[in-house]
């Protein structure tokens, strides 16, 4: 048995892992990679939806469709006989594991107005998704886009409890379940410098592309060209769950039209700043071993001592 | 009832033995207790009509479980894409572990903080925490919908580090196949030890020595890795937001999880090492019991403590008496620990087995309600959804449960868990020698199983 541990091998042990500590938390504080407010990359593209100007055509349902190739989505919550032609029309009421993007109706109790709005995957700037996601098959990639990699997906549906746009959808109905939400149509039109079916496809303009600091300047001049046209005078996805690369211009509430109230903050920075400092180099860990292990050590001795008087004691072997 | 009435028989035999003999100061020094090492219930047939009903809930709930492999999620569950999360998560996992913490909270009372009593109810709480963990662990593998990529667990240039999902994937079955099993290790090669051929009891002589200078070793991680994945259990629904109802959205929740944890394992050791040995009629020692309890008060006021502080630094004290639906649940839940927490201060509740066994169930519920709460009923999604676990899902967390059940009551016969007197230890053996010097002719295998009163 090696020697006991005495008071002062206890105290290099505390002060060399409170070291390793102080060590962590000085290199969080220079590369954080959790800011509360995030700043987007130059190079951040950007998709700008102004509900006064959509006149719910549904083009861009279909566009967006078709570019991805998913199947028509007859999931209207109507018996199968009743849908238009019997199921040939895509209705779907929300978006799923078929629909990645979708133009909704919102109107007034009242009748006395109405609004639409489109909701597909936002592309946070700090997505809660890719910070919960375990493997990184969620991931920010170029110019932003939050895109999804099947390989190394694990099916652990944390994005979906994640996401505060509940964007995320699951394909429940199959064995070999994908997560499905808009990656900014990123492989089929971004890569081939196109811009994405959706903002291509908008006859009116009512959601068009382009670089995320170019489209803040647009809206905020649109705000300025006409004061008391937009709800709150203010760009929804400025500042939400610290920054959205999807932009909304709204003349009803955004709440109304299904956009969570939110905070500025960005919910990776909320979940991790905590743990970033103590799992950095795993200095918590460490230190928590290291001083487990001192008293662990000491007590394992005088257990063992008492041990074997006990079994001198009863003649038997003592159990641990 | 009749059940009642023998515990109030061992109690006044045990609060007898206890006085009589003084076997402890005021200390806690002294360690002759009448509980002195584990002894394996003898003299009771393994298969009993109530094990065979919780193997058949297993069996059920395991057949399920099969054919969900080969099924999709869809049909089996009552999940949707708003709670993507159901119970196999969040009861199996994210609350049950809670009860499984009795390794870790009566672990570092014994080995850490130098509470010797407790040594004594280690092997109870090691078996029931590995079960309660690898049960978690079973269900979680059914509940993943793309289990095969799972691999990538072995490959740490994959891992997205900062996800506490990954810290959960990674320490959850490092804990559960090599600490926990580890530190059961002993009790099973006892068993092979005093019932081994003379080849084995050399074999496992040699065996010994190096086994027993690894096991402080093999302590640190056992404690370090459920510190780390109990909290990271709470740490889950930080990302969640304020999906999540600000009673219990904060940024303490990983540190709240882990004080549930430990106050569920002090609280779930205490109410197991009661049941059991009332269903085996076993005596109690109230010392050591009591010792379980005043450390569970202790573990409860720290809990409260912190949640209140919490509340308070947050601002949210006026939102836990609103007396709306959210409070009332938050009030009951701090009910539900702050009774155990003040009732066993006093030294005649704690020492009471019924009312041990009462606090230690309330406190049990309390934290389990804690932990439940804000995956399920204070977790709103921005879509209006709702969530109830299909009967599939309920049949197989009951299967789940079920198993760990059957697998104790088996557990319990064949190994040297609850503890006992150093009398019944030597009774046991005499009725093995006597057993096996008459059943040697019919080739009939002795210790404990075959064994019946005499």
């Amino acid at each position: 048995m090696s020697p006991r541990i005495n008071r002062r091998q206890l105290l290099v042990g505390i002060v060399g892992a409170g070291g390793a500590v102080a060590g962590g938390l000085a290199t969080s504080a220079v590369a954080e990679e959790h800011p509360a407010h995030p700043v987007a990359p130059p190079d951040a593209v950007s998709m700008l939806y102004d509900n006064t100007i959509c006149t719910g055509c549904r083009a861009c349902m279909t566009a967006c469709s078709e570019a991805n190739g998913l199947p028509p989505d007859t999931s209207s919550g109507l018996p199968f006989e009743t849908t238009l032609a019997s199921g040939l029309w895509d209705i779907p009421a929300d978006l799923n594991s078929k629909t990645k993007n979708i133009i909704k109706l919102y109107r007034e109790t009242n009748d006395t107005g109405f609004a639409f709005v489109k909701r597909q995957c936002m592309h946070c700037l700090d997505p809660a998704c890719v910070t919960g996601c375990p493997f990184g098959a969620l991931k920010k990639s170029q110019w932003g886009a939050v895109t999804w990699n099947s390989s190394l997906c694990i099916g652990c549906r944390y994005c979906e409890v994640a996401c505060p746009f509940d964007v995320p959808k699951f394909e429940w109905d199959k064995w070999n379940p994908k997560i499905v939400k808009c990656e900014f149509c990123f492989d089929q039109r971004l890569k081939q410098s196109k811009e994405p079916a959706c903002t291509e496809v908008c006859p009116t303009g009512a959601v068009i592309f382009g670089k995320r600091t170019d489209l803040l300047a647009r809206a905020k001049q649109r705000i300025a060209d006409a004061p008391d046209k937009y709800f709150e005078n203010r760009v929804y996805g400025e500042y939400e769950a610290g920054g959205t690369q999807v932009l909304y211009l709204s003349n009803v509430p955004f709440e109304k039209i299904g956009l969570p109230k939110l905070g500025s903050t960005s919910l990776g920075h909320y979940a991790t700043k905590v743990t970033s400092v103590i799992y950095k180099w795993l200095s918590g860990p460490i230190l928590a071993a290291v001083v487990l292990g001192a008293l662990i050590k000491r007590n394992w001795n005088r257990h063992e001592a008492e041990s074997l008087e006990r079994e001198k004691e009863t003649g038997l072997e003592e159990q641990l | 009832m009749n059940r009642w009435k023998k515990l109030t028989e061992l109690l006044s035999a045990a609060n007898h033995h206890h006085t009589t003999t003084g076997t402890f100061d005021e200390d806690g020094a002294t360690l002759v207790n009448h509980w002195q090492r584990g002894v394996p219930v003898y003299g009771e047939p393994v298969m009993t009509p109530t094990l065979l009903f919780f193997a058949a809930l297993a069996a059920i709930g395991l057949i399920l479980a099969l054919v969900r492999f080969f099924s999709p999620l869809g049909p089996f569950v009552g999940m949707n894409d708003a709670y993507a999360w159901g119970i196999w998560k969040t009861f199996n996992v994210m609350t049950l572990t809670a009860l499984g913490s009795g390794p870790l909270a009566v672990g570092m009372a014994a080995w850490v903080f130098n509470r010797e009593k407790l040594h004594m109810v280690m092997r109870t709480a090691l078996v029931s925490g590995f079960l309660f963990y690898a049960t978690g662990l079973v269900a979680l593998g059914f509940d993943v919908g793309r289990a095969w990529n799972f691999y990538w667990i072995a490959l740490p240039w994959r891992w997205n580090t900062e996800s506490a999902m990954l810290e959960i994937c990674f320490c959850m079955p490092v804990y559960c196949a090599v600490f926990l099993l580890f530190e059961n290790l002993p009790l099973v090669l006892e068993r092979f030890y005093y019932t081994g051929s003379d080849a084995t009891k050399a074999f496992l002589r040699v065996c010994a020595p190096p086994l027993r200078r690894i096991y402080p070793f093999m302590l640190i991680g056992a404690y370090v890795f459920p510190l780390m994945h109990q909290s990271s259990l709470g740490g889950l629904m930080l990302l969640a937001g304020n999906k999540v109802h600000p009673l219990w959205q904060t940024p303490c929740l990983p540190f709240l999880y882990l004080l549930a944890a430990c106050l569920c394992g002090l609280g779930f050791v205490a109410f197991l090492l009661l049941t059991a040995s009332l269903r085996y009629s076993r005596p109690l020692d109230l010392g050591i019991l009591g010792e379980l309890g005043n450390l569970l008060s202790w573990m409860c006021f720290v809990f409260l403590a912190v949640r209140f502080v919490d509340l308070i630094w947050r601002g949210q004290l006026h939102t836990a008496f609103a007396f709306d639906k959210m409070s009332l649940l938050f009030l009951c839940e701090t009910a539900l620990i702050l009774v155990p927490a003040v009732a066993l201060r006093s030294r005649v509740v704690r020492e009471t087995p019924r009312s041990l066994l009462n606090m230690a169930t309330l406190a049990c519920l309390g934290g389990l309600l804690f932990r439940f709460i804000p995956t399920t009923i204070a977790f709103f999604p921005a879509h209006h959804a709702s969530y109830f676990p299909s009967m599939p899902e309920l049949l197989m967390t009951i299967g789940y449960i079920s198993l760990g059940i059957a697998a104790f009551s088996i557990a319990v016969k064949y190994f040297a868990i609850l503890p006992g007197d150093i009398k019944d230890w030597n009774y046991m053996f005499r009725l093995v020698r006597a057993r096996r010097q008459a059943a040697t002719s019919e080739g009939e295998k002795p210790w404990p199983a075959s064994l019946s009163t005499p």
